[in-house]
């Protein structure tokens, strides 16, 4: 109970999963979203890589401490519309877990990974583990980067698959707008709450007002 | 270990109250061991990732082998490979969540325990009406630290000290620092005998000696 206390006074206390979690999927994520081409082998990886992030801090969201269930952050539109309000007004409160706004970012950051990862595998038509290489080197072969040429033989899923993708990019766009939006809300709650949340994120320490 | 700490304590600690004594013993013990505890565990984390991931490409490989393929007994087993590592993640990830919980327990009780004695010794310090002087005087005494040692962190003359740890002893009922610390010692040790069972063993084995002179208060 002391120990519940403690962190309600000072901030979260990040448990290790969270931690590697959310680090490696920001990795996958700026790797994916800007530096490697979309179908080659390194993309895939990473894309699975970051499936597998997803899988594992939602599994967390169920078995994990009580500050990284989602049960410790529900989504809360008037909840964070209303923490917005406080740290405008300079009032400002700890959280056990995630402030009300930056949890509705956690979602929305989830879902669109989600969304991102999943038509991702779709897109695949190898089903990925087969041979990556292999299928790889045949993408290079036949000069498939960004729009998948090999699959011009079917026809009649090309619609499909030509939408999918658009839906794969819409969604990976989304998520690095979403994430710049992220980076930004913790800089602004970091200065206005003089709490620094993003070393929290790092070595899991609890965050102690800067002032002290 | 204590002679390095001693210079810069020294200038920081001069003037404080008793009470200011506690931190350095709070931050000690985050040092060492906690930093390889958590070192530990984010090598624990990312190996449930890795666990995590082969299922994943496990899983991704039996659906895939299904679609492609149908089912067959070869599919069926990497199937049941793949569900066992599934389970092998959650039970890994319950394995962990109880670890962390354990550490975290730990932690606390420390911190509430060695909060509980400071604020004994500072209850008993007041119920003796020492000075602010005096009870920097006796921490540092039940510190361990010697007369010379006290003179020079509160930069003083070793008289001085001397005779404020005499005041300090006086108000105390105590003749000696051994005594000094055997106040709370004693009464750390009366709480935590009972909950270990020990009190009968020790009330027995001291019992002849209780009877013939009776115990110092």
């Amino acid at each position: 109970m002391a120990a519940v206390n403690a962190t309600a006074a000072s901030g979260p206390v990040w448990d290790p999963i969270v931690r590697v979690t959310h680090w490696a999927t920001a990795l996958a994520i700026t790797v994916n979203g800007l530096i490697t081409e979309g179908g080659s082998t390194l993309h895939l990886w990473v894309g699975y890589s970051a499936l597998a992030l997803l899988v594992l801090r939602l599994l967390w969201g169920v078995i994990g401490p009580e500050e990284a269930r989602f049960s410790s952050f529900p989504p809360s539109v008037a909840g964070a519309i209303a923490h917005v309000r406080d740290l405008a007004a300079g009032r400002h409160r700890s959280h056990p877990s995630h402030n009300p706004a930056g949890s509705l970012m956690v979602y929305a950051l989830w879902a669109t990974l989600g969304l991102t990862v999943a038509t991702g595998v779709f897109l695949q038509t190898e089903p990925f583990p087969v041979s990556p290489a292999a299928a790889s080197s045949a993408e290079e072969r036949h000069g498939w980067a960004v729009e998948p040429l090999d699959r011009d033989e079917r026809d009649d899923e090309d619609e499909t698959v030509e939408l999918v993708e658009e839906i794969h990019e819409l969604a990976a766009n989304l998520l690095l707008i979403l994430a710049a939006l992220h980076v930004a809300g913790v800089a602004v709650e970091s200065r206005l709450s003089g709490r620094n949340l993003v070393r929290a994120m790092i070595d899991g320490a609890p965050t102690g007002r800067s002032g002290e | 270990m204590i002679e390095d700490d001693r210079p810069h304590d020294a200038t920081t600690q001069n003037a404080r109250t008793a009470h200011a004594g506690r931190r350095p013993s709070e931050t000690a013990p985050a040092a060492g061991a906690p930093w390889r505890e958590r070192r530990r565990a984010v090598v624990l984390a990312a190996l449930l990732f890795l666990q995590t991931f082969c299922t994943v490409f496990f899983i991704g490989d039996v659906v895939g082998d299904v679609i492609v393929e149908g089912v067959d007994i070869h599919i069926a087993f990497e199937a049941a490979v793949a569900g066992a590592l599934a389970v092998g993640v959650v039970f890994a990830g319950l394995e962990m969540r109880r670890t962390i919980d354990r550490s975290r327990r730990a932690e606390a009780a420390v911190s509430v325990a060695s909060g509980a004695f400071a604020d004994l010794i500072s209850a008993q310090f007041r119920s003796w009406n020492l000075t602010p002087a005096e009870s920097d005087v006796a921490l540092f005494a039940l510190k361990g630290f010697d007369i010379a040692e006290i003179a020079e962190l509160r930069g003083s003359a070793p008289g001085t000290v001397r005779a404020q740890l005499a005041r300090v002893y006086a108000k105390a009922g105590v003749s000696s620092r051994t005594q000094l610390l055997a106040v709370f010692t004693d009464e750390l040790l009366a709480g935590a005998l009972p909950g270990l069972g020990m009190r009968s063993t020790v009330s027995s084995a001291t019992g002849g000696q209780s009877a013939s002179q009776p115990p110092p208060p």
